[in-house]
């Protein structure tokens, strides 16, 4: 899609152009830490905002341990999600739509399966998942795909083998003579508490969004990927297998979406198609709250983390606030939209291009 | 004078290969597909399309200005349940006129945020989908709504009543605006600028076209025809499920794929769009017919959108590993090959 | 009998100029990147709603605040991109805008009329139906150009519009610019090309650093006064040769074909050896370049370099073994312009600076700041973003980026294409000093004066053969051009 006409201003000669924002944004450790505290910024001030209604008697219950927790837990499960997609985001690829059903379809396969005893369900749905990751990373990878229409269409897909296989059915963990062990183990995979305060799923998490981080800042695979989000024909013109790099963070995507998946199916204790509805959106939301832009190459993990941080306590604000989880889901989008709309509006004044 | 571009007959089979596809399937089907072959069937193949294929029109000219509209499936939702639910306070007339309104406003504001705040489409129509599924739900209660009054049915006899062998006033309606989209699109200057938009913003910029007003008035369209679909849809069958549009989405976008309109813009045309949603509708039909269950049809829906797609990719990647072949050269190797053989 | 003048004081990139070109004459506007030519033009064209100065077309005084006022006043712009859809059709695209209309609706038959008539001129004889996508780029130049005319112009400015022609499109073009000078138009020519411009110029400009340096007619300067009024300095002596200890053979190739590209190649390459590749474009050299890279397969053929047999599925690959490429497109292929300049230097030897898939890219900190002093790239600064580099910095980090690799054989293309005189200097430099110090070079240029400056030796291709070899002696840029075209001594 083309670009417009820029009206500018009698440029200046390069040389004599000054200033920040010659510097590659966030190519410092220091530009990183920046952006990365402002999304926390953001945070804190959502909790500020939330003790400040409290404490004027607006809601109540907003700084007890257990709603503290509660923000946690919902947001650790967007976070892992997140925290995979954000290297197909990364890439330059935008997002992974076939999330929703990976997450539903892994909690049907990881339940069938538990009658074989926990650790193999566990493989199995985590091997269905890199299947479907490989699947989508090489058709945008090698053939370049939309990465959005393909996904969305194998979203369809896989949802149309859950009609098919399971027809409209829920199951359920106990149903098919899973012996007791293996039901409770997974049972625990969202309730297992660590000094009966901190999830699993939180656990998960942090160190998912640890190992992440380090990746995409301190590995040769992080380097080159950022070169193949910048500029895709670049990257490949110096010698980068980007297809390999495409097909790599699909893959991270569609795993960390199957442990969401068991996550959220555990949560529910039942297998359904819906168990991942949303998850897709929620995810890229984060994404772009936490300060990645979708055109690639630029962001931070551990932004993401503090984006879904954020979508946890606005939702959680929102919640005691007595608004409607549809209403909310309404002003997630809008705000979704206004975040993509100041991220292209501030990259564009710095003269590039975005989104 | 050359005739024939560098691409010969790939171009000629780009345009014309969903009429080819549709001649051929429904050729399969009438010999092959119990009960296919009669005025019924077709006809009841015509009504299901009548919802889809009035979106694609919209939906259709969307993409030809190289955008990409995912809120569509909510649009047929949202005024559905406008239309009815204001029913019973407004009457029919307003409702009508309000649901139909409230579409093209959201595929303004759409189009706004696209051209003006220069946001990708895709984001910007995810955000206004889920933005939308909250308002179905706050707005219906999560519930679906019927009507059930006299007029109702009089009203939805009316719609579905042939009053032509296979064609019904509602099929009527949706082939008007097709003809005249269509028409539109091929005959009238301002239809080919919105080409032109899709094919190279800045030219169609530099030629003076007020690119701006055409995203804008592509995604007003696109909302348009989404809410009259929904808006005629519900009035035939007097009740709003609140999964209504849910796959539309994906039957549209297939479909429009499968007629020749490519996602980067520029090319492509209504009456294509349509006649491929005619076509897979054919062959989901004939599914049934053939005795599968409807999981089947949803399966096949997916994997043919998922086909579409990769052929596309296919296409292009082979296409682009070709360009700058030096035909002399191939002449030269075959005559070396022959020479040798 | 129609004037133009322009002054614009005061602005930093176009300093206080003045400018005119008569009706008729072709008027060259020459200068480094970043002398502010392409600016002063620009206002012409109406990009700047915000320049100081007066301008006057036709003894009118206008004002140009956006790109339909400049239109309208009879400007035409011709740029290096061109302004065509690709997927709408000729006629579609000349007409944009103003398609005939009978009542409401199109006219077609009066689109395909007046599309022909305006193809006509350009002596282009198409189906006016086919889509941009369907033709040659040189066609779709010839349409761009098509277009403009289509307006009635009476100013044309062409910005380097022949960078990516062949010889025989740029006669064509030449043939075309002759006529529209009988026709009383004015042509502004910017161009990098001092021979083309000897050619078709009337008059000359200089302009550095934003002011203008001299007008004058092209036939009171020299091709040496010009290049020094451009650069400020004495360019004497542009390539001086020193004695290169020429080694043995390094890179052999042999009956090498890629089908449809290229075919039956042969040849050897030496140590310390600059091998120039000279041809039309289009005859098969950015092929050759992109199988002996590994970035396409050959059909068949084999490569040995120092002795191995070289068999490289990926770029990756071929770089392990030390071949290396710089593309012609430095924009897109060659760097990323939104990230900074160690970033795109390092590119493709971040696996060689990490270990156990730990990347460092501290390590690769002194390569980057050696290199940036030795090709004095400005600012010297490894974070700056590529892409607000000027164009002839540009190119030296994508130089820098392959000599980062340390390669045994280089592969250039194009490599000082769009650069100002300055930076190509440096870059000659150090290619030079690269095959000094005994890296195998292979120049693929259309710089004819390049590649007679730089090569040891030069291999013509010509449709997707090496038709001959010339040594240096027999080498100049007459020799070299008839050889490309097929035609001089066998």
């Amino acid at each position: 899609m083309a670009v417009g006409i820029e009206k500018a201003a009698p440029a200046q000669l390069p040389a004599a152009q000054e200033g920040g924002d010659n510097r590659a944004l966030g190519s410092s450790s220091a530009g990183r830490l920046v952006s990365a505290a402002g999304v926390y910024g953001i945070a804190v001030l959502f909790l500020a905002i939330g003790a400040l209604l409290q404490l004027t008697g607006i809601i109540r219950g907003f700084l007890s341990l257990q709603n503290m927790l509660n923000i946690v837990d919902a947001a650790a499960l967007v976070g892992i999600v997140a925290t995979g997609m954000a290297f197909v985001t990364y890439s330059g690829h935008f997002a992974d739509m076939s999330v929703p059903t990976t997450m539903g379809f892994t909690g049907y396969i990881c339940i069938e399966l538990l009658r074989f005893g926990f650790l193999p369900a566990l493989a199995g749905a985590i091997a269905v998942g890199l299947v479907i990751g490989l699947v989508n990373g090489y058709v945008v990878g090698k053939f370049k795909a939309n990465p959005i229409i393909w996904t969305l269409a194998v979203n369809y897909v896989t949802m149309g083998v859950i009609r098919l296989v399971w027809v409209n059915k829920q199951i359920y963990p106990d149903m098919r003579g899973s012996g007791q062990d293996a039901v409770a183990l997974f049972d625990g995979i969202y309730r297992l508490r660590f000094f009966n305060l901190i999830g699993l799923p939180v656990v998960i998490l942090v160190v998912l969004v640890v190992l992440g981080q380090f990746v995409m800042t301190r590995t040769s695979f992080g380097a080159k990927l950022k070169l193949t989000g910048s500029s895709l024909r670049a990257a490949k013109f110096s010698g980068i297998n980007v297809e390999r790099m495409i097909t790599a963070s699909f893959v991270l995507t569609a795993f960390t979406a199957t442990i969401g998946g068991l996550a959220v199916t555990s949560l529910s204790r039942v297998g359904a198609w819906y168990n991942g509805a949303g998850y897709d959106f929620k995810a890229v939301t984060a994404i772009v709250i936490g300060g990645m832009t979708l055109a690639g190459g630029r962001g931070s993990i551990l932004g993401v983390l503090g984006g879904s941080l954020i979508i946890g306590l606005l939702n959680n604000v929102l919640t005691l606030l007595g608004v409607g989880t549809f209403s909310q889901d309404m002003i997630r989008g809008a705000i979704f939209i206004v975040v993509v709309g100041i991220n292209a509006k501030s990259l564009r004044s710095l003269g590039r291009d975005d989104a | 004078m050359r005739k024939i571009g560098k691409n010969g007959l790939l171009s000629f089979g780009d345009k014309y290969r969903i009429y080819i596809l549709f001649v051929a399937v429904f050729a399969f089907m009438s010999l092959f597909a119990p009960r296919f072959f009669n005025v019924f069937n077709v006809t009841s193949i015509l009504k299901a399309i009548s919802m889809n294929a009035c979106v694609a029109i919209g939906f259709t000219v969307v993409m030809i200005c190289g955008q990409l509209d995912l809120s569509i499936g909510t649009v047929i939702t949202f005024a559905g349940v406008i239309a009815l639910g204001l029913q019973p306070s407004l009457g029919y007339l307003a409702s009508v006129a309000v649901a139909i309104v409230a579409g093209t406003l959201v595929g303004v504001l759409n189009g706004l945020l696209v051209a003006k705040a220069k946001i990708n489409s895709f984001i910007v129509t995810l955000g206004t989908m889920t933005i939308l599924q909250g308002a179905i739900y706050e707005l219906s209660g999560g519930n679906s709504i019927s009507v059930s009054s006299p007029e109702a049915f009089v009203i939805s006899d009316f719609l579905s009543k042939s009053f032509l062998p296979l064609i019904t006033p509602r099929i009527l309606i949706s082939a008007v605006l097709v003809a005249v989209v269509e028409f539109y699109l091929r005959r009238t200057r301002s239809g080919r600028n919105f080409y032109l938009v899709g094919g190279n913003r800045s030219t169609a910029w530099l030629a003076g076209i007020r690119t701006d007003r055409y995203t804008i008035a592509a995604f007003a369209l696109s909302g348009a025809t989404a809410a009259v679909a929904g808006v005629f849809s519900v009035l035939e069958s007097t009740s709003a499920t609140l999964k209504l549009g849910e796959n539309s989405l994906m039957y549209v976008i297939s479909a429009t794929i499968i007629g020749g309109t490519a996602m980067s813009g520029g090319k492509g045309g209504v009456l294509r769009s349509v006649v491929a949603i005619f076509t897979l509708e054919m062959l989901y039909t004939g599914v049934i017919l053939f005795g599968l269950g409807n999981e089947v049809k949803i399966f096949l829906a997916g994997l043919i959108l998922a086909y579409v797609v990769l052929y596309e990719a296919y296409a292009t990647y082979k296409h682009e590993k070709s360009l700058g072949q030096r035909p002399e050269l191939m002449k030269e190797l075959a005559a070396r090959k022959s020479a040798s053989a | 009998m129609k004037h133009v003048s322009k002054r614009f004081p005061g602005t930093i990139a176009v300093d206080d100029v003045s400018f005119e070109v008569s009706a008729g004459e072709v008027h060259a506007l020459v200068g480094e990147n970043g002398a502010g030519k392409s600016t002063l033009m620009k206002m012409l064209a109406g990009s700047f709603d915000d320049y100081t100065g007066d301008i006057r077309v036709n003894g009118r005084d206008v004002t140009l605040h956006s790109p339909t006022e400049a239109k309208k006043y009879g400007i035409g712009m011709i740029y290096q991109e061109l302004s065509l859809a690709r997927p709408i059709s000729i006629a579609e695209n000349l007409l944009a805008g103003r398609l005939p209309k009978r009542g409401p609706f199109l006219d077609r038959r009066r689109k395909a009329s007046q599309a022909k008539e305006l193809l006509a001129r350009v002596g282009l004889d198409l189906d006016t139906d086919l889509p941009i996508e369907d033709i040659s780029q040189h066609e779709a130049q010839l349409v761009e150009i098509a277009k403009v005319l289509g307006n009635g112009p009476c100013i044309l400015v062409m910005d380097e519009p022949t960078s990516a022609l062949s010889r025989e499109e740029v006669e064509r073009l030449f043939e075309i610019i002759v006529q529209l000078k009988s026709r009383g138009i004015a042509i502004v020519y910017i161009s990098h090309h001092l021979p083309e411009i000897f050619r078709i110029a009337d008059r000359v400009t200089v302009m550095r650093d934003g002011k203008k340096i001299a007008t004058k007619p092209i036939g009171e300067v020299s091709r040496e006064e010009v290049v020094q009024m451009m650069v400020g300095r004495s360019v004497k002596e542009f390539y001086k040769r020193e004695e290169r200890r020429i080694g043995e053979p390094r890179l052999k190739v042999a009956g090498l074909s890629r089908f449809g590209f290229f075919h039956d190649l042969s040849f050897e390459a030496r140590r310390g050896e600059i091998l120039g590749i000279c041809g039309l474009s289009g005859a098969g050299r950015s092929e050759l370049a992109k199988v002996l890279a590994g970035l396409d397969r050959a059909d068949e053929g084999r490569i040995e370099l120092d002795g191995a047999p070289v068999k490289s599925a990926t770029m990756a690959q071929a770089l392990g073994q030390g071949i290396a490429y710089l593309t012609e497109d430095r924009k897109i292929e060659g760097l990323a312009l939104r990230l900074a300049v160690d970033d795109n230097v390092l590119a493709p030897i971040v696996d060689r600076l990490s270990s156990a898939s730990i990347y460092s890219k501290a390590k690769g900190a002194p390569v980057v700041a050696r290199l940036i002093e030795e090709l004095d790239i400005y600012p010297p600064d490894p974070e700056r973003t590529v892409g607000n580099l000027s164009g002839g910095n540009q190119q030296k980090v994508l130089l820098a980026k392959w000599l980062a690799s340390a390669p045994k054989v280089l592969i250039l293309d194009e490599p000082t294409r769009g650069v100002d005189i300055g930076a190509k200097m440096t870059i000659h430099n150090s290619i030079e000093k690269l095959a000094r110090e005994g890296c195998t070079v292979l120049l693929i240029s259309s710089d004819l004066p390049e590649l007679v400056g730089l090569s040891d030796r030069v291999m013509i291709m010509r449709k997707g053969h090496f038709t001959r070899e010339m040594a240096f002696s027999e080498c100049s840029e007459e020799s070299l051009l008839l050889a490309a075209n097929g035609e001089g001594s066998v």
